[in-house]
Order: structure tokens, then sequence, then C-alpha cells
């Protein structure tokens, strides 16, 4: 085993499925045996209540011994900073509940995501034994724009800054850029906007950290985005004998324009994109994880 | 005047609904002007929208008996207009050129709220019978209401005189006014959260004193307006499958603050019944398609249960077959939006 983590971002737009695919993601590594952190954007509170995982024991052991699930919020690394910096219980509190330290963190450009940062690096390197504590590391990222500051601030505090926290940012940067080890799936629906937010998110990517899609996801698709050309021609055949057949004819345009832009996507950004069908039918949220889990094997090896 | 604000979270359409609303009020004798943040590029090319701060009167046809108007939300032109209006003579460059104000214009959050109030009011004189907002796909899209004197209260805190202008604060800031405790306080968090980025933006803040206080004034008339019932109207965008949680959030985000909502639109519903089955690909299709279809059902069933009671109206709009890719494609969500609203 290495001695960091094998780490994979889901990063994208709001609303693609970012935290389902990593839980997904998650469950099939620890079901096979392999220790897994899944750090989630959402506090734990509000992820149980959008995803049960219930079952999870009856269905396999294995994956409740091997998956972790963490939620890093900067805001109380930072308090605990603050706790462990000052003396007296009076001074702890009136820092925290002082307006201007409350507006400092919120502003200071990438402070909050830099302590984030950091704490996700400790987690990818925490040691036991010379072997990394976890084999695997999914990072299920915040929407586009703030996973991008979120990047952006090692790098900003290497460069604007000096002192202990520019050598961090440095430290952080080196970390990032060990790109062999860090496998970055943008994740998607095929729908316009996501298709031009993922587009420009790769390039910012490419440009600022030297970072290239090692896959996209494309999630939530119709059986059209991934059939062959000739199930597609079958259908359209169908629809002509039928004549009016409004469903079947919407279902046919909306799977016509997926597979239009899985085709640009890919070609686009050079890499495969894995078609992730929504599930049709499930009979809990572990039998979804599951069958997620399932297509998510035809992703290229971490 | 009317105001109409449409919140909701990533993805839901919110935009489109807000451009097509903007669009059926034109139609119907208005001279309305839709505010957008981020429109999709199809969309940004049909209202003719273009950077910076001009509003941009939309050709239509056939024509209008009113007028469609549309504005984009340029965080960083706003910002730079507004410090060029209201910023003291010789205090414009230093704030235009300040290391923190690049990255304040771009990262901080709230900036595209707190800039949204600043073009409301802006807008405001325009002399339009109506304005749709569109506001930043975000959950705390409505925070920064609570805080319209956020700049002020930042540049009047104690830390930021004790920093002062130039960090000269030992020649400048009368330290009699400063008790030991603060500075002590100040000491520690300094160096805590280090030095340079302290007093980079405590610095920055203390020459932004000067937009600070006009910037608060007009927020605090444009959150005026907002909480004006008769003149303002939030609805609530959402999708069949975020429609529980987005609509208890923002439902509850309104109430608390008093805000008047107008209803929910349930956005890319699909409607259409009657899937006919068949073989292969052809069968697996329809199943999908039904799949979805009972979801969205249920969904909604559950929503109205929920909360048919607390809001005047809870209204579907249609899945397009298409992108929403231009003119056309508004008109028939504008109309659905005009059928369906209970005002």
């Amino acid at each position: 085993m290495a001695q960091q983590s094998k780490i994979a971002i889901f990063c994208g737009k709001g609303g693609v499925g970012k935290t389902t695919l990593s839980l997904a993601m998650g469950l099939r590594h620890a079901a096979a045996g392999r220790k897994v952190v899944v750090v989630s954007s959402h506090p734990l509170p509000e992820l149980a209540l959008s995803v049960s995982l219930d079952g999870l024991g009856a269905r396999s052991p294995e994956a409740v011994q091997n998956l972790f699930v963490v939620h890093i919020d900067a805001r109380e690394l930072l308090a605990e900073v603050v706790q462990n910096n000052f003396p007296v219980e009076w001074m702890v509190k009136a820092v925290l509940n002082s307006s201007i330290y409350r507006n400092l963190i919120e502003v200071a450009p990438g402070l909050k995501e830099f302590y984030f940062l950091a704490r996700l690096q400790a987690l990818a390197e925490r040691q036991d034994h010379g072997e990394a504590d976890f084999e695997y590391l999914f990072w299920d990222a915040p929407a586009t724009g703030h996973f991008l500051s979120t990047l952006d601030s090692a790098r900003n505090f290497e460069t604007f800054l000096t002192g202990p926290l520019a050598a961090a940012g440095a430290e952080l940067t080196r970390f990032l850029s060990h790109a062999s080890g860090i496998a970055l799936l943008p994740t998607l629906t095929l729908e316009e906007m996501a298709m031009e937010e993922t587009v420009e998110m790769c390039h910012k990517l490419a440009a600022r950290h030297g970072m290239t899609a090692r896959a996209a996801i494309a999630n939530l698709v119709s059986p059209l985005a991934t059939a062959g050309d000739a199930g597609v021609e079958a259908v359209r055949a169908a629809l002509a004998e039928r004549g009016d057949d409004p469903v079947l004819s919407f279902a046919f345009r909306r799977g016509l324009l997926e597979r239009g832009r899985r085709e640009l996507l890919a070609q686009t950004l050079g890499a495969p994109v894995v078609a992730v069908e929504r599930v049709r039918h499930a009979t809990d949220d572990v039998d979804l994880l599951f069958q997620i889990a399932g297509a998510l094997e035809s992703l290229p090896a971490l | 005047m009317k105001i109409l604000v449409y919140l909701g979270t990533g993805g839901v359409g919110k935009t489109s609904v807000a451009a097509a609303t903007a669009l059926a009020m034109a139609r119907a004798g208005e001279r309305t002007l839709v505010l957008t943040i981020d429109p999709a590029l199809r969309l940004r090319s049909a209202l003719r929208l273009q950077e910076g701060l001009l509003e941009q009167q939309v050709p239509l046809d056939p024509p209008a008996s009113g007028e469609l108007w549309a504005a984009l939300l340029d965080v960083r032109a706003t910002l730079d207009d507004a410090v060029r209006m209201y910023a003291k003579a010789g205090m414009v460059d230093r704030i235009l050129n300040h290391p923190i104000y690049a990255t304040i214009a771009d990262s901080l959050v709230g900036m595209q709220e707190l800039m949204a109030v600043e073009r409301i009011d802006q807008l405001a004189k325009r002399g339009f019978d109506s304005l749709v907002i569109d506001t930043a796909p975000s959950r705390h899209a409505l925070e920064f209401l609570d805080k319209p004197m956020y700049f002020s209260e930042l540049v009047g805190s104690n830390w930021v005189k004790l920093v002062g202008r130039t960090y000269k604060w030992m020649a400048t800031s009368p330290m009699a006014s400063l008790s030991e405790k603060v500075l002590d306080v100040y000491a520690r968090v300094e160096a805590i959260l280090g030095t340079d980025l302290v007093r980079q933006v405590l610095d920055f803040y203390s020459i932004f004193v000067s937009i600070a206080e006009g910037y608060a004034e007009r927020a605090v008339k444009t959150v005026a307006l907002l909480k004006d019932p008769a003149i303002t109207e939030f609805r609530i965008v959402t999708t069949p499958r975020k429609a529980m949680r987005d609509t208890r959030f923002f439902l509850d985000a309104l109430e608390s603050r008093q805000f008047r909502t107008g209803g929910v639109f349930v956005n890319r519903t699909w409607e259409l019944d009657g899937a006919a089955a068949g073989e292969g690909l052809v069968g697996s299709l329809a199943e999908w398609y039904a799949a979805v279809r009972q979801s969205h059902a249920a969904e909604l069933d559950s929503l109205r249960g929920e909360f048919d009671a607390r809001v005047p109206f809870i209204a579907t709009l249609p899945e397009l077959d298409s992108d929403v890719d231009g003119l056309p494609a508004l008109e028939r969500i504008g109309a659905w939006v005009a059928a369906r609203a209970v005002t």
C-alpha cells in the first residue's frame, strides 16, 4: 500500500449528484475490502436526511467496516485554532463572537478554503505503520466556483503572503500538483448549463493547476445515451411506424440531446465520459448506491 | 413599480423562468426589466446580454405591447462603478488598485447579493413597471438582506480603526479609545491568521469606508422595497427532485424575514402521460420515461400535501424536449408562467 491515499475528486455544478456518486464509489471499494474515506461537502446530519445507509450492514458487512464519511467544517477548524491559542475562555468567546472575527473569516480571501485543504491533506497522508490509513479518499467537492477558489487558495497564500501560512500554502500546492495520485472526475448531467460549466471548469483547472480530467461522469442519463447507433435507428423506426406518440417522441428527443452532448464532451475534454443511467427501480438508498457503483465499474483505474 | 424575485438552487432553470416571466409581462403591456446573473450562452445571446452595466432592450418579433429589457449582474463592474461614484476623491485609485480588491470582488461570499442590492437601487429609478430579479443560485441568497449595514459595520470596527489607514496607527489613532483587551485580542488573532492577511483585509476595509456609508444608505432603501408586500413578491423555483428540500428551506427563510411569498414553480416536470410499451430499447426508453414521470408525480403530491396551505400557489412548469435556445422557448415558458401563477 502507498504512503498516501489515492484521491478522486468529484467536482462540478451543484445538484448533478456528486455526493451520491462519491458515496457509491466509496461503497464499491469499501465492499471490496479497501479502507475508504468520503469527504462530504454536506454536514453529516443534512447528508443523513438525503441519503440513508440503513440496511448496509445486511447487504455488506465489509463495507460497514471500511467506509468512513466525514465532513470538514472550516469554521469549526478555525474556532479550534482560536480555542487552542487563547489562554482564557472569555478571550475565546470575545474573539469567536466578535463581528470582525466572523467577517474576517468570511472575507479573508481563501482562509476557510485553506484550512479545509490542509485538513484534507492531513487525512490523505494519515499513516499507520508507514502505510496510508485510508487506501482511497473521495472528495465530494463543493460546486464549481467554490471548488475552484478552494484550489486557488493554496497558491494565493503561497504567492501573496509571507510567514508560516505562505509555507503551508507552498506545501499544499505541492500536494495538489502530485497529479498522478489525484484523479479528477468532473461530474455532470448532460444538460446545457452543466456542460458549459464543466468545460469552463476543466479549462481553468488545466490552466491554473495543470490538472486534467481522468474521466468525466455523466449522471442520470437515459438508456439512449449509452445505446449503440443501431438501437437509436430502431427507436427512430418504431417512432415513425407509430405516428403520433408524444411520450416516446419526448423521451427520444431528450435522449438524442444527451448522446450528442456526451460525444461532444468526450472530444472537448479528451477523456472518456462514463455514463451512469438513471436508476429505474431501487428498493432503498443502499440498493440505489450499489446499482450506481456497478455503472462506475467502467471508470479508468485510479 | 412591482418587483418579482426568483429564488432557487443551481440547475433548476431559474434564469430561464425569470426571463420568460419578464417576457410574458412585456407581452401583457408592461415595461419590464429582467436582471440575470449567469445565463447559459444561448439565453445570453437571445437576450442580447453584454458584459458591463448597461441594460439593453430586447427586440421582439412580433413586437410586444410593452417592452422587454435585460441586464446582466456583473459583480466586478457594479463594484467598480460604486467605487467611482461614491468613493472620496483620491481614494478611487487606491481602492481599485488595492491587492485585496480583486480577490474580494471575485471571491467574497455574498458579493453577488450585495451588488444585486446596489443594482436594484439603480434600476428602481429608471421608470420600469416591473423588475424581475434572478438571484444567485445559492441557498444563502437571502442572507445579504439581513445585513445592509454590512460594510459600514465592518469598517466601523475597532479592529479596523486599530490597523489604521496606512498601518501608522500609533501616530494617528487615539490609543485611549481602544481598550487593552481589544489590543490583546487583535494581536493574538493576527498571530493566528497571519499578519499579512489580516492587515491587508483590514487596511482594505479602512479605505473602503468612504463607499460603505453610501452603500449602507442605499441598501436600507432597497431592503425596504423588497420587504414591502405591495411591491415585492418572492417566488421559489425548484425541480421535482429537489422540491421538498428547496421549498422547505426557502419558505422558512422567507417567512422568518417576513417577505411575501408569491408561490412555488416546480420546473422541468415531466407531465406527459401514456408511455407506450415496446421491445428492446423502445421498451427501456418507455420504462425510463414512466419511472421518471412517476417519481415527479410522487414528489409533487408530497409537496402539495405539506405546503399547499403555506403558499398562494404550487405550480409545475413542463420540461421542454429541447434546450432553451432562444426567444421562442421563452415565449412558451412565459405563457405557462402567466397561466399557472396565481396572483
